[in-house]
């Protein structure tokens, strides 16, 4: 069932005159954790801001086209509205808490929703002990690390139950470590809530195991797009300019160099050392 | 960081720091409109004291007398003040009274600091905004207030990233006349106030992907209770202002300089 799509999309920003999103249809189902990556600029932010109707409704600007969200045309309804389905998180995780307490801001949209005291309850303390930071939260978030911060922000989106999450470079201002733990709390949500996850990144080293549906952007169009395993072996991809997963390269290189081993495409270090091993016993 | 660091909000508990804040608020409002009824010295004083033991309950010592220390230049002005002013209207005389009621004035000024800064000192500004909301005053103004809160470190870092990268650019903060140090922190104030634009647009989105404004009946994850305490303050503070009341009424209060010449009448 799709619970995304996306049809003809064509977005102008007010006072710009090239389109941001030029001609863009996709289909996400619901349970997928979809991975869109490209370069800076190629309209990735912007696709993400389509989704729960920031645009058009907070940037204004021109819109051709249509986006379904669970079967509703996202253009007819406000934001708020929304945001009871698809939770948006942020690259930079200081601009997006506002409370002076880790648990006041996990409740921020529960209480903006108007919710129970009792219902809030549980629900925070559900998110915070699904992120892992149930010790933290009657900390102030400016005292927590980059990273608790960011789980603080997906954890306040996740408190509101909504199907689809789409998270905005999440890790980009965070160290590797904490960025791989981000990933694993996000594949979490996604096999253990079955939330549908689209996941916008540059580093496909960390994240393209995880994913099942890869979309490859590139001047507001998309240019590939499927599985993972079939895209990341395409020629173009690298011209595109997105960091292709070492494991990835070295297959490519073996392969050439016609060593034995197993046609498909691995994408992390795991599936290519198993791969190896396979092809060392024969 | 050294500058910022006062700008910091700090978690302590103390019987005092959870009182709630709407009960301390009235108190400070009791002892403000005690102060303002008496235009003597003495009641001014015991209005002095009996505040003290509420500082040392809340172990505040230490940043209370700073902000004492803080109006004491203040406190000087007002006392010159008066001074000068009926002394110039009394034809160049100064009386023992004059110089009293002089103080006087200073002491409610040093009364109004002292449960101002009592009041500032052990109410955090997470129960500050709390007391907005439930106050029934717009949501909007508590929000406004603990956001502002909230960005006064980051903003404060910021501020020290930004000084750092322009003096590495050869930028001179601390040279030249006065006018021209207010000059040198222009290239300080316009890059910080821009990124503080570009980061409350962020918030905007943020706050609008969270459902922000959703519904007018907004609700709260925490609720102020009264408590125990906030009952005994609140019935100290009615007490007060009914002692304050039948003094003002029925009793004739006394100059200390008069109280000082009759027990030297008496000692002679």
């Amino acid at each position: 069932m799709a619970v995304i799509e996306v049809r003809d999309l064509v977005y102008t920003y007010p006072g710009v005159s090239k389109p941001s999103i030029d001609g863009v249809s996709l289909t996400v189902e619901k349970g997928e954790f979809v991975l869109i990556t490209g370069p800076s600029g190629c309209g990735k932010t912007s696709l993400c801001r389509t989704f729960n109707g920031l645009i058009p409704h907070f940037y204004q600007g021109e819109l051709k086209g249509q986006i379904l969200v669970a079967g509703e045309d996202v253009t007819g309804r406000q934001t708020f509205d929304m945001a009871k389905r698809v939770g948006l998180v942020f690259q930079n995780p200081e601009n997006q808490l506002f409370a002076l307490s880790v648990e006041k801001d996990v409740a921020f949209g529960l209480e903006n929703l108007g919710m129970s005291r009792d219902e809030m309850r549980k629900r925070v303390d559900w998110a915070l002990n699904l992120v892992g930071i149930y010790d933290l939260r009657e900390r102030a978030p400016h005292e927590v690390s980059g990273g608790q911060q960011q789980r603080v922000a997906i954890a306040s989106v996740l408190a509101m139950q909504p199907e689809i999450i789409v998270l905005d470079e999440p890790t980009s201002f965070l160290d590797p470590l904490s960025a791989e733990r981000i990933f694993e709390v996000i594949y979490k949500l996604n096999q253990e809530q079955g939330i549908t996850v689209i996941l916008v990144e540059h580093r496909l080293d960390l994240t393209a195991k995880y994913a099942n549906h890869l979309i490859v952007m590139d001047k507001g169009k998309i240019c590939l797009e499927g599985n993972p395993h079939d895209i990341l072996c395409n020629e173009d991809v690298g011209n595109i300019g997105v960091g292709i997963p070492k494991a990835t390269l070295l297959h490519k290189q073996l392969k050439m160099k016609g060593f034995p081993v197993n046609p498909k495409t691995p994408l992390c270090s795991d599936e290519l050392a198993a791969q190896l091993l396979e092809a060392l016993s024969k | 960081m050294s500058v910022f660091d006062g700008l910091k909000f700090r978690k302590i508990s103390s019987p005092i720091h959870n009182l709630d804040p709407r009960i301390k608020f009235i108190y400070v409002i009791a002892i403000f409109i005690c102060a303002i009824l008496f235009p003597q010295m003495l009641p001014l004083i015991i209005l002095f004291i009996i505040q003290l033991p509420f500082v040392f309950i809340a172990k505040v010592q230490k940043q209370w007398i700073r902000s004492l220390r803080g109006a004491a230049f203040l406190a000087a002005f007002i006392f010159i003040i008066n001074v000068l002013t009926t002394f110039f209207y009394n034809n160049y005389t100064l009386t023992f009274t004059n110089v009293e009621s002089a103080l006087a004035m200073t002491t409610r000024f040093i009364v109004l600091v002292e449960s101002f800064s009592l009041f500032f000192l052990t109410t955090s500004p997470d129960h500050l905004g709390l007391a907005f909301e439930q106050s029934h005053m717009p949501y909007e103004f508590a929000f406004a207030f603990t956001t502002a809160v909230r960005f006064v470190p980051v903003m404060a870092e910021e501020a020290q990233t930004i000084m750092d990268a322009q003096k590495a650019r050869g930028l001179e903060l601390e040279k030249g006349n006065i006018l021209k140090r207010i000059r040198n922190y222009i290239p300080i104030l316009i890059p910080l106030i821009v990124s503080a634009i570009r980061r409350s647009m962020e918030l905007a989105e943020a706050m609008e992907s969270r459902a922000w404004g959703a519904t007018k009946k907004r609700t709260n994850l925490y609720l102020l209770k009264l408590h125990k305490a906030d009952y005994i303050l609140i019935s100290l503070t009615i007490l007060l202002l009914i002692i304050t009341i039948y003094t003002k009424l029925y009793v004739q209060i006394p100059q200390i300089s008069e109280l000082l010449t009759s027990l030297t009448l008496f000692a002679t």
